[in-house]
């Protein structure tokens, strides 16, 4: 199955030598790499596995931190499209009157100072592996460089990823990834409560634990960490 | 001289392996097979080298032929491993001829009732795949035109082999990363579970999980995604229900 989207060898090329340039073997050179090659105000990297958004590799500044934080407080947002359509999602101006999707993350977004939201995903052969995200101030579309540049280095982006890993070794998880699972721990742990308490999924759970975050306006890992010490219920406990 | 049309379809047929999902073993034979039908030879073989460099049988058109390429491997020498090794052609036409050049391998082949051989480097760049072997049973190893048609073969099984040891290699890693990122949401989310049933905090309700996984000999991840999911709840409590503190 051929990849409608693949980036063209020369500019993968190009793009892997300005990585290399710039890496200082951390994914923090990965996401400032991407925003410089792809010239945009922020970029973020997100890995998404089997459906699961499993969290943020990198995020380029602090406004790219706070946005992707509303994408995964919410479950939706560009980079869990781009993964499930597995096709670029271009956004040029989030207050445009005919952008419906993700009501929760647009305002969230625009809040924030991001004007226009551009998702493409990772794919390792045929495999989605996350998204990469892009961010400008301004609205507007990205040009044809950009655009091509963009999937060259969401390309570049999955090998980087799967290097990391590959010196890692099986049974380890790669020194760049380990934030990953520590950020997010108590979320975890918080939907593991809840779907107890509610005699849910932990997956149902999940969705439980963001809706009443956005409901509060309050981040999610502050609910989550309510939830874990027993501030916050959902439902009634089981009886014992 | 092959018919130009058979030469063409054989060239799209394995072109079109490259893009769909395919078995490499499959695609050896396919190209051995091939090979004899568009060149002047009896047999062909293809041996592929291993992660050590070390060359393995993969393929081949006729049992006689097996039989030989086996010989080979097991001496070490003969056609497949100069083209490997020098990662050239390499061509002999006469039985005297390949006992001078290959003293153990000759008498084998001459057994199998093959006169000349040819071998091809599989290649591409740096990278040394292995070989193809092409042997008559006359006299005369391939000419010059039938050596290009060899070669342009051998360069489409390689890419063929590259790509999918490359997906493979994708494959395994990805395999990797999500099993190490998965497990430890799943115990994460484990012990959010047994806190909440035990009226306990996640640490201690972590040191239950660890006990448990020890006790019945359970890899961590394991016991995690089975209280998750629910299938080692009743076992859980029953090995753990007595140590619960009382609230």
């Amino acid at each position: 199955m051929a990849n409608p989207h693949a980036p063209d060898p020369e500019r993968v090329a190009r793009v892997t030598s300005a990585f290399t340039a710039n890496a200082d073997g951390s994914e923090h050179s990965l996401c400032a790499s991407s925003a410089d090659v792809a010239a945009v105000d922020g970029a973020g990297v997100v890995l998404i596995l089997h459906g699961r958004a499993l969290g943020t590799v990198c995020s380029s500044n602090a406004i790219v931190e706070a946005v992707e934080e509303v994408q995964y407080s919410l479950g939706e947002g560009p980079c869990l499209e781009a993964f499930a359509t597995r096709a670029p999602v271009l956004i040029p101006d989030l207050a445009a009157r005919d952008v419906v999707r993700w009501p929760g993350f647009r305002d969230g977004a625009l809040a924030i100072g991001v004007r226009a939201a551009f998702g493409f995903p990772i794919l390792v052969g045929s495999v989605c592996i996350g998204a990469l995200s892009l961010y400008q101030r301004q609205s507007g579309p990205l040009n044809d460089e950009q655009f091509a540049d963009a999937l060259a280095v969401a390309h570049v982006t999955g090998r980087t990823v799967l290097d990391w890993q590959s010196i890692a070794g099986d049974g380890s998880l790669a020194r760049q990834l380990e934030h990953l699972p520590a950020n997010r721990a108590v979320v975890h742990q918080a939907t593991g409560k809840i779907s107890v308490q509610t005699s849910e999924s932990v997956d149902d759970a999940l969705a439980l634990l963001r809706a009443y975050a956005f409901s509060s306006n309050r981040p999610i890992n502050d609910v989550a960490a309510d939830v874990v010490r027993g501030a916050l219920l959902f439902g009634a406990r089981p009886p014992r | 001289m092959p018919h130009q049309q058979r030469l063409v379809e054989t060239l799209v047929e394995l072109a079109d392996t490259l893009v769909a999902e395919y078995d490499v073993i499959d695609f050896m034979q396919t190209l051995a097979e091939r090979s004899v039908e568009l060149v002047d030879v009896s047999a062909a073989g293809i041996m592929l080298a291993d992660g050590a460099g070390r060359l393995h049988h993969a393929a081949c058109s006729s049992e006689q032929m097996r039989l030989v390429e086996l010989f080979e491997l097991q001496v070490e020498q003969g056609p497949c491993f100069d083209a490997f090794r020098e990662e050239r052609a390499v061509r002999s036409d006469t039985p005297d001829d390949a006992a001078r050049r290959w003293p153990e391998f000759a008498p084998q082949a001459r057994e199998g009732g093959f006169a000349a051989v040819t071998a091809v480097p599989l290649r591409l760049r740096q990278d040394g795949v292995g070989a193809l072997n092409l042997f008559s049973t006359a006299d005369g190893a391939l000419d010059d035109e039938d050596l290009q048609i060899a070669q342009a073969l051998a360069d489409i099984a390689t890419i063929g082999i590259l790509q999918a040891r490359l997906i493979r290699d994708q494959n395994v890693l990805t395999n990797q990363l999500e099993t190490a990122l998965s497990s430890r949401v799943g115990i994460e989310q484990a012990k959010g579970v047994v806190a909440e049933r035990n009226t306990i905090d996640v640490d201690e309700a972590f040191v239950l999980i660890r006990r448990f996984a020890r006790n019945t000999n359970r890899l961590l991840s394991e016991t995690a995604t089975g209280i998750v999911d629910g299938s080692l709840t009743d076992q859980f409590l029953a090995e753990t229900g007595s140590d619960t503190p009382a609230s």
